[in-house]
């Protein structure tokens, strides 16, 4: 026999209420722990993301130095080479100009082309040629200039030509040199 | 008054009090804390990325200047880096002499900071002058740094000039240059 019209209900210790109250606070929970997975996450690859970072600066700072290095290095070399090569012009030149001064009338015999000085030998027909046409533009390219004659067989005069541009560590060698000239000057007119 | 409240809605709002305690305190105690290092970091790293941007910038103009220096300058770098061979040097510069030697290939006393400097003794015999300033202009082009030093003589024989004078051929010390 029916007392009530409605059916019994199994009672349950998670009432609706309650279930609405954990599904509310299980997405609240569950966003609150996927932010802070999140943050850990980015926090993890920031780190990653500096370390590369610093490891790429040093591989260029290194790189840097290095390229620093081999610039300074090849502006040392262009340097070098411009002087070297301006230097072997210049060479050049006077080596052709000294030859130019050198009048037909005159004959070279040896040449030597020093740092600081040039000393040449050579045949003169006689001392007033040599001293016009030779001596004088040497003398007024070189500080001293010292010269000695000696007779040829043919009635020529052969002459020693020592000239020097001054400097003070030459002084002394360029005063013996004189000395040693002036002895061969005296021993040419002796004979 | 009395106010009639079931027990069981007693039980929902102490857990929905707890729940809610634990959300503030989980928020404001580690969640804003942890944002707002992420937001610190975040500015840190665009900072780091910018300076790198710079550093690359830089490396890349420099590594540019090192690239036009090396093509502009080849023949120089490699005749730097070239060791000298004297034979070598005699069968190019032959045609300037109607001998040549070299002799005694020594280091010089004179060091470069960063160059070797080897001597080289040469006697040749030419015909003209004229010889001599090719050939002068040719080592300027040739595979090696060279200097024609003094003293050079040029002494007449016969119809030939025997000529003899020092050169110094320069190379790359890449040892002193790498340890600097």
């Amino acid at each position: 026999m029916k007392y009530s019209y409605t059916k019994a209900r199994k009672k349950s210790i998670i009432t609706p209420e309650l279930q609405l109250l954990f599904i509310f606070f299980g997405i609240t929970l569950c966003m609150l722990l996927l932010t802070y997975a999140f943050l850990l996450f980015k926090e993890y690859r920031f780190a990653q993301d500096k370390a590369e970072i610093y490891q790429e600066r040093e591989n260029l700072s290194i790189s840097q130095s290095s390229m620093n290095t081999q610039i300074t290095f090849i502006e040392k070399e262009a340097l070098l080479s411009e002087r070297i090569y301006t230097q072997n012009i210049v060479l050049k030149d006077s080596i052709a100009n000294l030859f130019d001064l050198v009048p037909q009338r005159i004959t070279l015999s040896e040449a030597s082309l020093l740092e600081n000085g040039l000393i040449l030998h050579g045949i003169t027909p006689n001392e007033d040629v040599y001293n016009f046409m030779l001596q004088a533009p040497l003398r007024s390219i070189f500080h001293k200039s010292y010269s000695s004659f000696y007779p040829d067989k043919n009635g020529w005069l052969r002459f020693v030509s020592t000239n020097y541009i001054e400097d003070d560590g030459l002084s002394t060698y360029n005063d013996a040199d004189a000395k040693q000239n002036k002895n061969i000057e005296e021993t040419s007119n002796e004979d | 008054m009395k106010i009639n409240i079931a027990r069981q809605n007693i039980y929902l709002l102490i857990l929905s009090t707890l729940l809610l305690i634990f959300v503030l305190l989980f928020s404001f105690l580690v969640l804003i804390p942890k944002g707002k290092e992420y937001r610190e970091q975040k500015l840190e790293l665009r900072n780091d990325n910018f300076e790198l941007k710079k550093y690359q910038n830089f490396h890349d103009e420099t590594l540019e200047i090192l690239k036009k220096l090396q093509s502009d300058h080849r023949h120089i770098i490699t005749s730097f880096d070239n060791t000298f061979n004297a034979q070598r040097f005699e069968k190019q510069h032959k045609v300037y002499f109607d001998s040549l030697s070299l002799a005694q290939i020594k280091d010089s006393k004179d060091k470069e900071e960063e160059f070797l400097v080897y001597e080289v003794e040469t006697s040749s015999q030419i015909n003209s002058p004229k010889s001599f300033y090719d050939f002068l202009d040719a080592i300027n082009k040739s595979d090696w740094i060279i200097g024609v030093n003094f003293p050079i003589h040029f002494k007449r024989e016969a119809q030939t000039i025997r000529s003899s004078f020092t050169m110094k051929v320069y190379c790359a010390n890449r040892d002193s240059n790498s340890t600097k």
